[in-house]
């Protein structure tokens, strides 16, 4: 099929992406390293102003219920935990990245937020039940990032996505994949590969995003990273925490029982635990952004 | 108007006239109605996992997410507005329950719960009279006070009556 859009007006869009804030950039360096500490993501938020008083809104939002406020950096983000102050600083220095409509794939204003925090949540369980050693402390961020390609090409889908959709409804294409690469020729991952290589994301997260809906394929040593993602995004699609038309319409590459151990029970454990979790950080988030309203 | 929106685990029902019961986006959870013509109650649960032995203590602190609590509570608030406890008349559908596209049972959860509402229905002596469930599709569902009506949504693929 003859592709309706064409990819060179998709890149030109990701060349012209603004350069992403120095915060992201250590935070996604610093995460890369094997032994990073807490202290490495304190010295990220310490030097800027508006970021520290982010999180110190957010360490005394209602959600955590404390009888004497926060006062300092340190206890704050010990509080709130590495992954909670890791969403804010993606979150706060992304633009609309994350919150913008995705009209081409009918998601409404921070509906790439809301699945990407469940997939991070979900990612970093699935990483608990690893096989083998990998880069597990990255699941969470991989699982934060794995869809940022939806914000770039949504709006080139939204000009498709009727005839897509009735492609995979008649069963002509296997799945929304395939129906984004047969009618672009490019999907979602592919894209936000290329948004993750034009803001030179560490390449473990540019190879965990490029390969989140085909796991197996990825490079060896990055599998095991892209099938955390894979199982995060699967997840949080279960969980209704979808970004719209595309909701469980991918499917599960089942080569993850290699990686990870993981059985009906333990799947509904992650369920259960990445429910709790993106629950306190929608809460304690949204109570931050309230504030700045 | 004053509707009751429900996010996964909570239950909840309603006797106002012209208003609502409705949750977001199913997935693999699972929506139990019920509803009482004569009385015009309408309520919903939004199940999240077929039983709370996986932990205590969230079915302790959210007992609407687990199957086997929370169906016997909708049933319970039903019959505090004024429903028979013997559960007659009461109109049962069940919704939600998608899967994603999996050559495994593993992910099956939808499948799993949707059984483990009937299994706690039938204890109760009622079984759903309607169903949409299964498939790899997320729903919304809406449940009308005044008509019983059940509508369902999902992006993409529109609106339609159960």
């Amino acid at each position: 099929m003859e592709p309706r859009i064409s990819s060179d007006d998709i890149r030109e869009t990701i060349a012209k992406l603004p350069i992403l804030s120095p915060n992201v950039s250590r935070l996604l360096q610093v995460l890369s390293t094997d032994d990073y500490e807490l202290d490495d993501v304190v010295n990220i938020v310490k030097y800027d102003a508006a970021l520290t008083a982010k999180v110190l809104k957010v360490a005394n939002s209602p959600v955590f219920g404390l009888v004497n406020p926060v006062t300092t950096l340190d206890r704050a983000i010990s509080y709130l935990g590495k992954w909670i102050v890791i969403s804010i600083i993606l979150s706060d220095n992304t633009g609309e990245l994350f919150h913008k409509p995705l009209e081409g794939y009918d998601g409404g204003q921070n509906a790439l937020w809301r699945h990407d925090l469940f997939a991070a949540f979900s990612s970093s369980e699935v990483a608990r039940l690893a096989k083998h050693d990998f880069e597990a402390e990255l699941a969470f961020t991989a699982g934060l990032l794995h869809d940022i390609g939806k914000f770039v090409f949504s709006p080139f889908w939204e000009k498709v996505v009727p005839e897509a959709l009735g492609h995979i409804e008649e069963g002509s294409m296997a799945d929304y994949l395939e129906a984004e690469r047969s009618l672009t020729g490019m999907d979602h991952a592919q894209i936000g590969y290329e948004m993750a290589r034009h803001w030179d994301f560490p390449e473990p997260l540019q190879q965990a995003i490029l390969y989140h809906h085909t796991p197996q394929q990825a490079p060896e040593e990055f599998r095991a990273l892209a099938f955390a993602a894979h199982l995060g995004d699967m997840c949080a699609m279960m969980a209704g925490c979808d970004t719209g038309n595309d909701g469980m319409q991918y499917p599960l590459d089942d080569g993850y029982s290699e990686f990870f151990d993981l059985t009906s029970e333990s799947l509904a454990q992650i369920l259960l635990e990445a429910e709790i979790q993106f629950k306190k950080a929608i809460s304690s988030l949204s109570v931050e952004e309230e504030v700045d309203k | 108007m004053s509707n009751i929106v429900l996010g996964i685990g909570d239950y909840g029902a309603s006797d106002r006239p012209g208003s609502m019961v409705k949750t977001y986006a199913l997935g693999s959870c699972v929506a139990v109605t019920m509803y009482d013509p004569n009385l015009h109650v309408a309520g919903m649960v939004h199940v999240a996992l077929p039983d709370s032995k996986l932990n205590r203590a969230k079915g302790a602190e959210c007992p609407g997410y687990f199957a086997d609590l929370g169906v016997p509570l909708l049933f319970e608030e039903m019959v505090r507005l004024g429903c028979q406890r013997q559960g007659r008349g009461l109109v049962v559908k069940l919704l939600g329950g998608a899967s994603v596209m999996a050559g495994n049972d593993t992910f099956n959860i939808g499948k799993r719960n949707v059984l483990a509402v009937k299994k706690v229905l039938w204890g109760l002596g009622m079984g759903p009279v309607a169903e949409d469930v299964g498939a790899n599709y997320s729903r919304t569902v809406s449940l009308y006070v005044d008509s019983g009506g059940v509508t369902v949504s999902c992006p993409g693929r529109g609106q339609w009556q159960i």
